[in-house]
């Protein structure tokens, strides 16, 4: 039976596409082309894509510099719309300094802005799975871009500081784009490679909460030349992200595709849809002690990432008397940063297992986020310009490749719950904004230099529950796998998400086959001594 | 190794950066002479809770040598005159903060003007600017040497700045085209969503129902 589970989001009967390149792709049982929710039956050759392609038709094969239809079209205009999300929604924080002037905003109101700023996604990154299963890819992004549009524009109204935070809060919501992101390349790309992809396209996008730090000031002063009052001109100067948002939603509805072989309301649905129950889904999920774990640790990399973007160009400002222009291209280098610090950590990760197995994962993990950590609190004591500056960029290679390393451990956590567990995931990146920001950088009670460190301080502490990801078959940090023949098997593990019921239907046959790919989480010792797995790309069609 | 040495050069050249930057910043609020000058505003339009608007009132400014005088005038150069936050105005406000080190006083952002230092009465008439903040305000001014450092200031408020303030609305920056032009970029984002999507679906029906 079929499985559809989407890579990063929290809905039901969306397709499993494995998150890391070591995985097969089992989202159906035998048949080759075998029904789902969204796959067609097709009888051309695979030869009309310009790129080598799976039985699926997912690109077997990353060409960054290609734009070619469909595949590598979608993978950029994916990224493109995430990173032009990130844009608008941090897009005031640069501009902070001029408009509390012209609100007359005390550091609560920005500080609270700032929380509304990151929360709005919290909900609608849940939302966006069951969108993109229903309408598919294109339509969630385009509905995340050109409905939260308005938004951005709606800053011309702004005239204190609850209509401030109100748009804020509402500009937030296109922050689901990451999971339409995610959602899109997983149709796209196969399994193998599709750990790379995401990592590319995560980063990538992230990038935009650094190039919106230069960007803005610069529109601002561009602006300014042309004789507008300084209150004016950081209102017109939101036009731009509004109009790159319509501009890119235009661009994802006319050049790109739903899918390898076409958009879905004109593909003909053919076969059974099997979905799974979304509250057996969900059961599993918040079940899972480890979806917790993993909340709170994306929420004190992802999160205080996200809570930089908003902090780091006014703390500049602030403490070293720079101008708005200089703070700008400084917190821009923590956000650009991502451009190879998130892949990288997925790659680190990734290396960790074929030496240690799932273990190395948990330990890359543990070190990449306590590092960073450790360089926040620094950045937070530094108080010459050159050693903030360094203990920053150390500070955002950690906390970021921390981010890319957490998604190589979360494909493993569940294979039924995947997409949700991986919502919430990212879910718990902006609650773990919110609450810094809501902690740390929203009252007098503390300079934005001791919540830095104070931050540093409570990630440092919150990294440390990785100790307690204990997989039966792999292991943790400290303890070795289980010794018991039965519960020391991946089919054990995995197999348990399902019911004797259910099993019996073979519903459980693609955990099965996810379970046999998964062993190579065992590390170099355990897969010597094993009989090597197949490592084909494509679902084993017999 | 190579890697070590360049960092620990790196290192070293910051923190030596870091001292000569500390080095140099040590002049304090406290050190000025206090009260040399005689600072006196007059705004357009006074009374019991009249607020000034910015872009449009005005500030009479005059500034002479005090009573008090100072044992440094002769090293007074320039007379600087600058608009200053009262203390309601800093409140929950942590980037108005007033430090005694002159370097991060951050308390008198506001240039009004600079003139050559000269013992008659001086004054001048300010519109206040379109950028000026919704605050309470004084004004101070400050006797500045050759160098260019702080030597003795004069304010037209007391020592605790709660005497002789004044309040200013700021514009709202806000403009009747800006709003126009919001609100047709708005229709046009989700009209064209919604074209898109009738289209399609229309599209998808014919497509079917051949």
């Amino acid at each position: 039976m079929a499985h559809n589970h989407s890579n990063e989001d929290g809905s039901i009967g969306t397709s499993l596409h494995g998150v890391t390149a070591r995985e097969q792709v089992f989202s159906f049982s035998v048949q080759e082309d075998g029904p789902s929710s969204q796959a067609v039956r097709s009888d051309d050759p695979t030869a009309k894509f310009a790129l080598p392609v799976d039985s699926e038709h997912r690109a077997k094969v990353f060409k960054p510099l290609s734009f070619a239809k469909p595949h590598m079209r979608a993978f950029h205009l994916g990224w493109i719309s995430f990173f032009t999300c990130f844009i608008s929604t941090f897009a005031a924080a640069p501009l902070v300094p001029v408009i509390r002037d012209n609100l007359n905003l005390t550091k609560t109101d920005i500080g609270n802005a700032g929380v509304a700023s990151v929360s709005g996604a919290i909900f609608s990154r849940l939302a966006m799975g069951a969108v993109c299963d229903l309408l598919g890819a294109r339509y969630g992004t385009a509905f995340s871009l050109m409905l939260t549009a308005p938004a951005v524009f709606s800053m011309s109204f702004v005239a204190d500081a609850g209509s401030y935070l109100a748009v804020r809060f509402m500009i937030g919501f296109c922050l689901a784009t990451f999971v339409s992101c995610q959602y899109w390349t997983s149709v796209m790309f196969t399994g193998k490679i599709i750990g790379l992809v995401n990592g590319c396209a995560g980063g990538w996008g992230d990038m935009g909460g650094g190039v919106t730090q230069l960007l803005m000031p610069m529109v601002f002063h561009v602006i300014k030349l042309t004789g507008a009052t300084p209150f004016t001109a950081w209102r017109f100067a939101f036009f731009i992200p509004g109009i790159l948002q319509i501009v890119m939603g235009i661009l994802v509805l006319t050049l790109g595709q739903d899918l390898p072989d076409g958009n879905l309301s004109t593909l003909q649905k053919s076969g059974q849809v099997s979905k799974d129950k979304f509250s057996k889904v969900f059961w599993f999920a918040v079940k899972n002690y480890r979806t917790w774990v993993l909340f709170m640790l994306y929420g004190f990399s992802m999160g205080v990432e996200l809570t930089i973007n908003n902090v780091i160009s006014g703390y500049f400002y602030d403490r070293f008397n720079l101008t708005l222009h200089t703070a700008g291209i400084i917190a821009a280098s923590f956000g650009m940063a991502n451009f190879f610090a998130r892949p990288f950590g997925g790659y680190a990760s990734d290396v960790a297992a074929r030496l240690f197995g799932m273990r190395g994962r948990l330990w890359i993990l543990w070190i990449l986020q306590t590092v960073g950590a450790l360089f926040c609190i620094w950045l937070g004591r530094a108080s010459s310009l050159p050693i903030a500056i360094l203990a920053m960029m150390l500070f955002s290679i950690g906390t970021q490749a921390a981010c890319g390393a957490l998604f190589g451990v979360a494909p493993f956590v569940s294979r039924r719950s995947l997409g949700l567990i991986s919502g919430l995931t990212g879910a718990g990146g902006n609650f773990g904004s919110g609450v810094t920001q809501l902690l740390f950088f929203s009252s007098s009670r503390f300079s934005t230099a001791e919540g830095l460190s104070l931050m540093g301080v409570m990630a440092v502490v919150c990294s440390l529950p990785v100790a307690f990801i204990h997989f039966p078959q792999w292991g943790s940090m400290f303890l070795r796998p289980s010794q018991d023949g039965e519960i020391s098997k991946e089919e054990h593990y995995y197999g348990a998400e399902w019911t004797e019921e259910e099993k019996s239907l073979g519903l459980h046959e693609g955990s099965i086959k996810f379970a046999e790919n998964s062993r190579s989480e065992r590390g170099r010792k355990a897969m010597l001594a094993d009989i090597p797995t197949p490592e084909t790309g494509s679902p084993a069609h017999v | 190794m190579a890697i070590q040495k360049i960092l620990f050069a790196s290192l070293l050249i910051c923190s030596l950066i870091q001292s000569i930057h500390g080095a140099e910043k040590l002049r304090l609020f406290k050190e000025l002479d206090k009260g040399a000058l005689d600072v006196t505003t007059k705004p357009s339009r006074e009374g019991p809770g009249v607020v000034l608007d910015a872009g449009k009132d005005t500030l009479n400014i005059t500034w002479t040598l005090s009573s008090i005088g100072s044992k440094r005038e002769a090293e007074f150069k320039i007379i600087k005159v600058k608009l200053c936050y009262a203390p309601p105005s800093q409140v929950d406000r942590p980037w108005r903060k007033t430090h005694d080190e002159l370097f991060k006083d951050k308390t008198c952002p506001h240039k009004i003007i600079a003139k050559p230092y000269d013992k008659t009465l001086q004054s001048t008439t300010w519109t206040l600017e379109r950028d000026i903040p919704t605050g309470t305000y004084f004004v101070r001014a400050y006797a500045v040497d050759a160098i260019g450092h702080e030597v003795a200031y004069g304010q037209s408020t007391d020592d605790a700045k709660k005497t002789n303030l004044f309040s200013v609305q700021a514009i709202s920056g806000r403009h009747a085209s800006l709003d126009i032009a919001s609100i047709c970029f708005s229709v046009f984002s989700v009209v064209a969503l919604v074209v898109f999507f009738v289209n399609e679906k229309r599209k998808a029906k014919i497509e079917q129902s051949k």
